[in-house]
């Protein structure tokens, strides 16, 4: 198990590395920070004199390298725009972020498994049907419309929930179900296929034989291993949620650091993109690695070496 | 499995706990709250520290300036200073109020003012007003509140100048330094900052010691960063904010209809124009005068404003300076519609058939760019001119306006500050984004930033909007308009032309 987690965590290396060096140069490639800093008409010199003092003048790779150097150290840089430390502008919105991914993930969850479950157990019926239909608009949708149309829904024609802005439950819930929407149908659609595997093994009609009630059947034989690919698909989408995040959190004026990102990028504020990309690829790449040791704890057949 | 549920339910409590943390204890009643949603949230609280209007107008509740321009009336207004007199063509003597404290204690003397100067000429620390401190040469301290300020030339804009110097207290900088005053200001404004949670808002209360008169029935101001534009019209109509800035024109048709609501039109100081650059070295079409003329003749103004402003937005007339401007001229006329004229003049110029071109153009950088755009290359074609449309993103579009890239053909918007000098000055052969070399038009440049006669200064600039209409190498199309939306229960409220909120005057009933 140490032998395995050892060898994953050094493959992340030269994947960190590679994400952070190509957005890095990519960021660079369109544009020139000082337009966004300065106004368009301040004196060539002032502005080569800002270039000197912002480091901007040295060659990208002298660049990327001190910034990789500073980033191991835990210091980021600066940010351009707010003159303070990119490393801090993120954790500050961190928590936002957090707050609403898991929320748009435990809505998923809760309300997706129990759907595909029950899908799959009435097989062809309505629910099912129903689930399927549900489903399939839930991947089609894309989230800014659907968050525009929550708005328009409930905070403009139904006056039931605010249209944004963070700090109460009810301002929680249209982001957090706009962002969990899509994830929903996933995670139903893939419960239900595996339900479907698992309801036609063996070992369900042995525990149907033995005398069990349908109840501890489904819930406890089926879905129990019907659960490792819908796991893999709830970790690797922990990690997609954090794209939604960028648009809902836009849409809905909620402080995090999706909404920091779009900012940032448009001012080119080098640094605090660069943290965020950063800390992004590290969570992306741990989830993965948690998902691949949950399966040991999910299913005893499974272990590493 | 009975492991994931506990962990699933542990998840959900965590989440509640943690969103109920969030919440903010309200003291002050949402009837005596403002509540102002800006699409950003500010990147600084020191006025000079930047230019985005973003920053300025939280900032300028907190530290205020030495005077204001008015947009009812467009007269300049003193804040902190009681006057200023121009002594001498290079010697401008300003005269500050006596019983203005910071809300620290300190006092707002004339060596505040000379510190506050030493830091605004400072291009370090204030790039983004080298422009306006430029012509600077040295401070003198005449009075315990009298200051001189000594340019090195004639200074006719100092007035505009004064405007833009907001006024910080000594000893507080000196003790926080500018990173710090920029996230915890401290000034002689209406209001003080209470906290400022990044990203979400910044909360402002009354200011119980302010000198002035502060706006009547509100207690606390809060400033909300809503970048999407949909959100903040949304906002306003379900009365979560009471004003909403920088409207899309989409917005303006529903917000109009509604009762409780004011929708306000304001002329922003963003003068949109066509690039048809005469330098040598865009080679082309557009080197021939007449080819250039023709393109204004193609293009219908009025039609673009009328169909995707809602007829809201200002045409301008032949010139770049606007009617409220020094040195509008109301002789001159813009080129009329005339697509028979532009494709007579293509066929003087050589170009029966027209010509191919590339038309380079903002995408996303000023509202409808793009299908402002879109239309214009429409008018061109009618007339056999194919402009290629290139869409740059704002980024790559500013860079290319500073090296030149832009030209031969573009459409811009500039905003340069209030005074026709910074208007014209773009113009100037030696300018990094002039698309016009014309030694007559250096010399009125160079003539009108030193005039300090007002009369003889007006004739300057229209003399030299007369050549840009002759010549043209930019064709004026109209100005940028914002939309504002607000409760009505907000009085006095008058955005300016650089989308600055002063809140001098404003009540809340």
């Amino acid at each position: 198990m140490l032998n395995y987690l050892v060898r994953r965590l050094l493959v992340t290396v030269p994947v960190l590395l590679g994400i952070s060096f190509f957005s890095f140069a990519l960021l660079y490639l369109s544009g020139d920070p000082t337009d966004f800093l300065l106004p368009v008409n301040v004196p060539e010199a002032t502005r080569e004199a800002f270039r000197v003092a912002q480091g901007f003048d040295q060659p990208l790779l002298v660049q990327f390298v001190n910034f990789l150097g500073r980033a191991l150290t835990g210091d980021f840089g600066t940010s351009l725009r707010f003159q303070q430390s990119a490393g801090s502008l993120v954790w500050e919105r961190l928590g936002a972020t957090g707050e609403l991914a898991l929320a748009a993930m435990v809505f998923a969850v809760v309300v997706g498994i129990p759907a595909g479950a029950v899908a799959a157990y009435r097989f062809g019926g309505f629910a099912d049907r129903a689930v399927r239909a549900v489903s399939l608009l839930g991947q089609a949708i894309p989230n800014f419309y659907l968050g525009v149309m929550a708005v328009i829904v409930f905070a403009v024609w139904l006056r039931v929930l605010p249209s944004g802005g963070r700090g109460t439950l009810e301002q929680l819930l249209l982001p957090a179900l706009t962002l969990g929407f899509g994830l929903v149908a996933l995670i139903a659609r893939v419960t239900r296929s595996c339900m479907l595997d698992a309801l036609k093994q063996d070992y369900i009609r042995t525990a149907r034989a033995k005398g069990l009630t349908e109840g501890l059947v489904v819930w406890k034989h089926a879905l129990r291993n019907a659960f490792i690919p819908v796991l893999t698909v709830i970790g690797l989408q922990f990690g997609l949620l954090l794209n939604g995040v960028f648009v809902t959190e836009i849409v809905f004026s909620w402080p995090g650091v999706g909404r920091l990102a779009i900012q940032s990028i448009y001012s080119r504020d080098f640094p605090v993109v660069q943290t965020i990309v950063f800390l992004s690829a590290v969570t992306f790449v741990f989830l993965n690695l948690l998902v691949d040791l949950l399966y040991a704890v999910l299913d005893p057949r499974i272990s590493y070496r | 499995m009975r492991r994931l549920v506990g962990l699933i339910g542990s998840v959900i409590v965590a989440t509640l706990v943690v969103a109920q943390g969030a919440v903010d204890a309200q003291t002050v009643p949402r009837n005596r709250t403002l509540i102002i949603a800006q699409n950003f949230d500010p990147q600084s609280l020191w006025p000079n520290g930047t230019t985005a209007s973003t920053n300025l107008n939280p900032a300028a509740a907190i530290v205020e300036p030495l005077f204001w321009i008015d947009p009812r009336t467009n007269k300049l207004e003193p804040v902190l200073a009681a006057s200023f007199t121009m002594q001498s063509p290079t010697a401008y003597r300003v005269d500050l109020r006596r019983d203005v404290k910071f809300s620290n204690g300190e006092a707002m003397n004339a060596d505040a003012l000379v510190h506050t100067l030493k830091v605004f000429v400072d291009a370090a620390l204030t790039p983004a007003y080298t422009i306006y401190s430029a012509p600077f040469d040295r401070v003198e301290k005449v009075g315990d509140f009298s200051v001189v300020i000594h340019t090195k030339t004639p200074y006719p804009a100092m007035a505009l100048v004064l405007t833009q110097i907001y006024v910080i207290p000594p000893a507080y900088w000196a003790r926080v330094g500018p990173a710090q005053y920029a996230q915890q200001p401290i000034g002689t404004g209406p209001y003080r900052l209470v906290e400022w949670v990044k990203d979400d808002r910044v909360v402002m209360d009354r200011n119980p010691a302010y000198w002035g008169a502060a706006p009547r029935g509100i207690e606390r101001i809060i400033w909300k960063p809503v970048p999407d534009d949909t959100a903040r019209a949304v906002g306003l109509e379900t009365g979560e904010y009471d004003v909403a800035a920088s409207l899309s024109a989409g917005a303006v048709p529903r917000l109009q209809s509604q009762r409780n609501l004011q929708l306000i039109s304001v002329d922003s100081y963003r003068v949109f124009n066509m690039i048809l650059s005469m330098l040598p070295k865009h080679q082309g079409p557009l080197l021939d005068k007449r080819v250039r003329i023709a393109i204004n003749h193609a293009i219908n103004s009025e039609a673009i404003v009328k169909n995707l402003f809602f007829g809201k937005a200002q045409l301008l007339q032949g010139q770049l300076l606007r009617k409220q401007q020094l040195g509008f001229d109301p002789e001159i006329k813009a080129y009329p519609y005339d697509p028979n004229r532009a494709r007579a003049l293509l066929r003087e110029a050589g170009y029966p058939n027209g010509f191919d071109i590339d038309f380079k153009i903002p995408s996303g950088r000023y509202a409808q760019d793009r299908e402002v755009c879109e239309a214009i290359a429409g008018m061109l074609a009618a007339v056999g001119i194919r402009a290629k449309i290139v869409a740059l993103e704002g980024g790559e579009f500013l860079r290319q306006l500073r090296t030149q890239e832009l030209g031969p053909l573009s459409f811009v918007g500039l905003a340069p500050p209030d005074d026709p000098h910074f208007q014209m000055s773009q113009y100037r052969s030696d300018w990094r984004y002039t698309f016009i070399q014309n030694a007559q038009l250096d010399a009125l440049i160079d003539a009108g930033v030193k005039e300090t006669d007002v009369a003889k200064r007006g004739a300057i600039y229209r003399q030299a909007s007369r050549l840009l209409n002759a010549e043209a190498p930019v064709a004026p199309l109209f100005l940028g308009v914002d939309f504002y939306g607000m409760s009505s229960r907000v009085k006095g409220l008058l955005p300016t032309g650089d989308q600055r909120l002063f809140l001098y005057g404003v009540s809340l009933e």
